[in-house]
């Protein structure tokens, strides 16, 4: 059985979005709902200064926490290391979220994509409606719909209950890659199995020394980091008192 | 599906039929292989990407005629599966609720921005009709002159709309957006080694980069594939980057130049001065002195006998007239740099030589006195000798396209007369120089607000404006919408009800080009030239129809009608190349156009180079063709400027500017002085330091403006998507669902403004506001802020309260119509100081 796991490699990151943007469109995921979001800190003063951007996602952890949280066992580990969830099992009580140290789960207070609902046309009689729109084109929630997410989970998640990335396994299951990893431009996502000793992450993972988020509370993540946002060179010397 | 699986599918379901229903095939390919894909079946279709200029080949995921999801095209040798992420917004655009559906016409006949048009929808036949009387009465009063036509965003099928109607209805008038853009980069490249056009960046191969205010990670050109080798460029190359503004780009450098704004030209000078005081030209290009001895000595003027030049014209004048004192301490003072980084990048450099480049973003030449800083700072690819070279700066490989048939026989006496009338944006002019090959042959785009309020050189009676929104994309666009209210008649084709429709009588509501239209398109990068297709993979929404071809056939029929058969008679004359048939109907045109102008692309018969196809059929399912790699240092001694040769003191401008002055009687000295140039003398011709030219007074606006993109603009068309939004953070120091103004914090607390405060920035000439934000990678002096927001109409996100209140504010509004007057670009870099209002 593979144990999927993700590699970031920092360096090839551009901080561009693209893996969030592309994740908001495969899982149909609602507006203010980020499966996939970034931490990004501008450090230093000026002239002496960077912008860095770590892609987030949910890591996969081995050990949980949200799992063991989860009291109707709505959210679960399937065998391939993929932390999944369960909307017919979830009772909305957000154990889960409190027990993520991520902040990668979100929950559904309202009924999703509440702005293609809108009936109202902008120009009467020459423009649509998001609504009418979506009807037109035969969409579901929105018009670009994506279809593949139901085949594992609730296309459009329903209100009152939680969501957060699957690694597309519905994607996963069919022998592709994650929409984040393909999306990337840079290369910067790498997707893999941890058991297959061939396997490009396992030897990035021994290559590189990678770093998870919040290692120390042991949860194991299956999102590794690797290199740097900017490996900059700069001019040698030893400081001075 | 796999690419093959597609291909087979398409072909067992007898894809030429796609004339008719272009999107049909899809669907069939769809019913015959797509059961295994349970609910994901669907399949990949060949499109391209207009978000940016990169126009990157693309492809859309099709669910049952609907486009689900976006990719790179992996058969394009420039982005290849690469994709930036612009291109994903494209879905809310092209199902933007608030595209209009129907032609419509305004029955409020005032015009202004408190004026609602009262929009109504028509049928098209109304539209037409009325589009085509209105052109029938100025053929009838022998006025045709007085009919504009204005482009936005374009495909190569622009000829049509653009350049043949206009002239065969008889009219000088056809006005491009191309000098709101990037024209100032151009004039850099053409004055030194004949090239207009935007370069291609070999950064693959490069030692050293050194970018002049572009951002390739985010903005123009080629971001999809700078993006996909940036992280193993960064390992062979030092990057540095000269910018106000931490832009990405200079977040991953290895040295980031925060200039005063509009210095880069002495910065330039400066590593120029390096280069040849320290002698690291790069010799093989430049030549050296004869007997090997450096006598490029600060202060010191230098013999032009004792050095012999190979592949370049006036490396010596150049040094005596301009770079001789421009050390690096002078140039500290002007740009606020520091001398030790100055040399540091200067000499790391030159020894990267030629393997290195000198790139010029639009930031740094967009400017009122641009063109000489385009000019010095592209130079330095002459004296490291990376240009045309590996790891340097190239040009475009050739592509194989056939022109569109002539229009001169479709042209009658009154089109003859009219199209010899001077153009309405006053180019050519004393004032305004717009030179290329002649003077008064570049565009000046914002200028024709002025050309028609002034009716100088003449009235505009009757316009046309196609995916432009000059109301919004030009400086001081108050000016264009006194412009637009004046006109008697404006038609918009425009996918939205933009600032721009705000002023027009009728709407026509346009394809998507992205997944609505025909067409092709030419970009260049990764060593390689790309014709990606422009097809329609979905069923056109609603009523759209095509702008540059459909439209002008239907325009043409009705121009028929009423006894002027002259363009339809045209239009028959672009045959299919496969059938040898005139097109019956606006759908024909549009695939024939497409097909007539590719033809030596796709016809083995007429096979140039680059990929091979067995025939269209073949080419459209592939959707793009690749040239062959490019050939490095064929144009070394062979350059198309007046030497042959990369010229430091320029022949070419010197020639072009003499001709200009001629015509007016002038001496070249009046032509900068009242162009604002501060050259005198032979400075003209040579690449050089101009000071900046700011509008306001420094202590009433204290703080330079300094304007950028954002990495998801669609140029300005972004501000209808929620994802736009959902993502703005993805720009260094912006913030989600804001419009910010990025303040250095020491700047902030002398005026008391704190992080997240509303502000209202205000210039000589207009005002704007938004959130403030306190930000580090801002130099201090300078207020920060991005440009694509700011929309009062467009749609219901983008403006907050639909024609009546911007969300966020619009750049524009605070930048002075101001030029880099011999490019005839729009100046909107560095052109005005502000000062910050806390509300």
């Amino acid at each position: 059985m593979p144990k999927y796991a993700m590699v970031i490699d920092l360096q090839r990151c551009t901080g561009c979005g693209a893996c969030s943007i592309a994740c908001r469109n495969e899982n149909n995921v609602s507006e203010g709902i980020y499966w996939s979001g970034n931490i990004n800190e501008t450090v230093g003063t000026f002239p002496h200064v960077r912008y860095h951007y770590i892609p987030t996602l949910c890591n996969h952890c081995e050990e949980a926490p949200c799992v063991r949280g989860c009291p109707t066992n709505a959210m679960y580990k399937k065998k391939n290391g993929i932390t999944m969830h369960d909307p017919d099992k979830c009772i909305g009580c957000r154990f889960c979220m409190f027990n993520c140290p991520y902040g990668v789960i979100s929950f559904n207070w309202k009924a999703s994509h509440k702005f293609w609902r809108n009936q109202t046309p902008l120009i009467k009689g020459c423009t649509s409606s998001p609504a009418a729109e979506v009807k037109a084109v035969g969409g579901t929630g929105t018009p670009y719909y994506n279809p593949a997410r139901a085949e594992t989970l609730e296309g459009i998640r329903r209100k009152g209950v939680v969501e957060k990335c699957t690694f597309c396994d519905h994607l996963v299951q069919k022998g592709q890659l994650p929409h984040c990893v393909v999306a990337c431009p840079s290369d910067a996502r790498i997707f893999g199995d941890l058991e297959n000793e061939k396997s490009k992450v396992r030897r990035l993972l021994g290559k590189f020394r990678p770093f998870r988020l919040k290692e120390r509370l042991g949860t194991m993540p299956k999102v590794y980091y690797i290199r740097d946002f900017n490996p900059a060179a700069y001019q040698r010397d030893k400081g001075g008192v | 599906m796999t690419r093959r699986g597609f291909i087979q599918a398409s072909a067992a379901a007898g894809v030429a039929a796609a004339v008719s229903a272009p999107w049909q095939p899809s669907l069939k390919a769809l019913a015959a292989k797509g059961k295994k894909m349970g609910g994901s079946k669907g399949q990949w279709l060949p499109a391209t990407c207009q978000g940016c200029t990169s126009w990157c080949a693309s492809e859309v995921f099709v669910v049952n005629g609907r486009a689900v999801k976006t990719r790179g095209n992996a058969r394009s040798k420039v982005n290849g599966a690469a994709s930036c992420p612009k291109v994903h917004l494209a879905l809310q655009q092209v199902y933007d609720p608030d595209r209009i559906k129907v032609p419509m016409k305004r029955t409020n006949p005032k015009k202004g921005r408190d004026q609602d048009p009262g929009f109504v929808p028509i049928t098209w036949d109304e539209a037409l009709d009325t589009i085509a009387d209105k052109i029938m009465e100025l053929r009838k009063n022998d006025e045709t002159y007085k009919y504009m036509l204005m482009r936005g965003r374009y495909s190569y099928m622009r000829d049509i709309l653009y350049a043949k109607m206009t002239k065969i209805i008889g009219s000088p008038n056809n006005i491009s957006h191309s000098a709101i853009c990037a024209e100032a980069e151009k004039f850099g490249s053409y004055y030194t080694e004949g090239y207009w056009g935007y370069r291609q960046y070999d950064v693959a191969n490069s030692r050293y980069i050194i970018l002049w205010a572009a951002d390739p990670l985010s903005s123009n050109r080629q971001v999809s594939y700078y993006s996909s080798v940036w992280g193993d460029v960064m390992d062979r190359a030092n990057i540095a980057v000269v910018d106000p503004r931490l832009s990405i780009s200079a977040a991953k450098a290895d040295e980031w130049l925060p200039i005063a704004p509009g210095q880069d030209g002495a910065l330039a000078a400066a590593i120029a001065h390096v280069l040849l005081t320290q002698g690291l030209w790069y010799k093989d290009f430049v030549g050296d002195f004869k007997d090997g001895e450096n006598r490029f000595k600060t202060g010191q003027e230098v013999n032009e006998e004792d050095f012999e030049e190979k592949f370049t014209s006036g490396l010596v004048k150049w040094w005596n007239l301009e770079l001789k004192d421009k050390t690096p301490q002078w140039a500290a003072k002007l740009t606020g740099l520091p001398v030790e980084q100055i040399k540091r990048v200067a000499v790391a450099y030159g020894k990267a030589a030629p393997n290195c480049m000198s790139w010029v973003g639009p930031g740094n030449c967009m400017q009122t006195r641009g063109a000489y800083t385009a000019l010095i700072c592209h130079a330095l690819n002459g004296l490291t000798g990376g240009v045309d070279n590996v790891g340097g700066t190239l040009v475009a490989n050739k592509a194989y396209l056939s022109k569109f048939p002539s229009e001169k026989p479709f042209m009658d006496e009154m089109a003859k007369r009219g199209t010899k009338h001077k153009k309405i944006d006053q180019r050519g002019t004393l004032e305004f120089p717009a030179l290329k090959k002649k003077p008064g042959k570049a565009v000046v785009t914002n200028r024709a607000a002025e050309g028609i309020l002034e009716k100088k050189p003449n009235e505009i009676k009757v316009a046309i404006g196609y995916m432009n929104n000059f109301t919004f994309s030009c400086q001081q666009p108050d000016r264009w919408e006194r412009a637009l209210a004046s006109i008697p008649f404006v038609a918009h084709i425009t996918t939205n009800a933009s600032e721009f429709s705000w002023y027009s009588d009728i709407l026509l509501p346009d394809a998507h080009h992205m997944f609505e239209k025909w067409g092709y398109v030419k970009s260049a990068g990764n060593g390689y030239r790309q014709v990606p297709l422009l097809q329609p993979v979905i069923k056109p929404m609603w009523q759209s129809k095509i702008d540059e071809t459909e439209i002008p056939y239907l325009i043409a029929e009705k121009l028929a009608q009423r006894g002027f058969p002259n363009l339809l008679d045209y239009c028959k004359t672009v045959e299919d190349p496969e059938t040898g048939k005139a097109p019956k109907d606006e759908k024909e045109f549009a695939l024939y156009c497409l097909k007539y102008t590719t033809q030596k692309l796709w016809d083995p018969a007429q096979y140039k180079g680059g990929d091979k196809f067995k025939g269209w059929e073949d080419f459209r399912q592939a959707g793009v063709w690749n040239s062959d790699p490019y050939p490095y240092r064929k144009r070394w001694g062979h350059m198309k400027t007046k030497t042959k040769m990369f010229e430091f003191y320029s022949e070419t401008l010197k020639a072009v500017l003499e001709k200009h002055a001629e015509k007016y009687d002038v001496s070249v000295d009046k032509v900068m002085e009242v162009c604002k140039y501060q050259a005198r003398g032979e400075m003209a011709f040579i690449p050089h330091y101009e000071e900046p030219y700011l509008v306001g007074d420094p202590k009433e606006f204290p703080f330079i403006h300094v304007d950028h993109k954002s990495r998801l603009n669609r140029e300005g068309r972004s501000a209808n998507c929620t994802w736009y939004f959902d993502f703005k953070d993805v720009d260094p120091g912006d913030e989600r669902w804001k419009d910010v103004a990025k303040l250095n914090p020491i700047d902030a607390k002398t005026i008391g403004v704190k992080d997240g405060d509303r502000v209202r920035l205000v210039s000589p000439t207009g005002q704007l506001e938004c959130i403030a934000k306190l930000w580090e990678g801002t130099r201090p002096g300078t207020v920060v802020k991005c440009f694509g927001q700011g929309h009062w109409v467009y749609g219901r996100v983008a403006s907050k309260v639909f024609g009546k209140v911007p969300r966020g504010g619009n750049n524009n509004d605070l930048i002075p119509a101001e030029y880099d007057r011999l490019s005839g670009s729009s100046a909107r870099n560095g052109v005005t100081r502000i000062r910050v209002e806390k509300l």
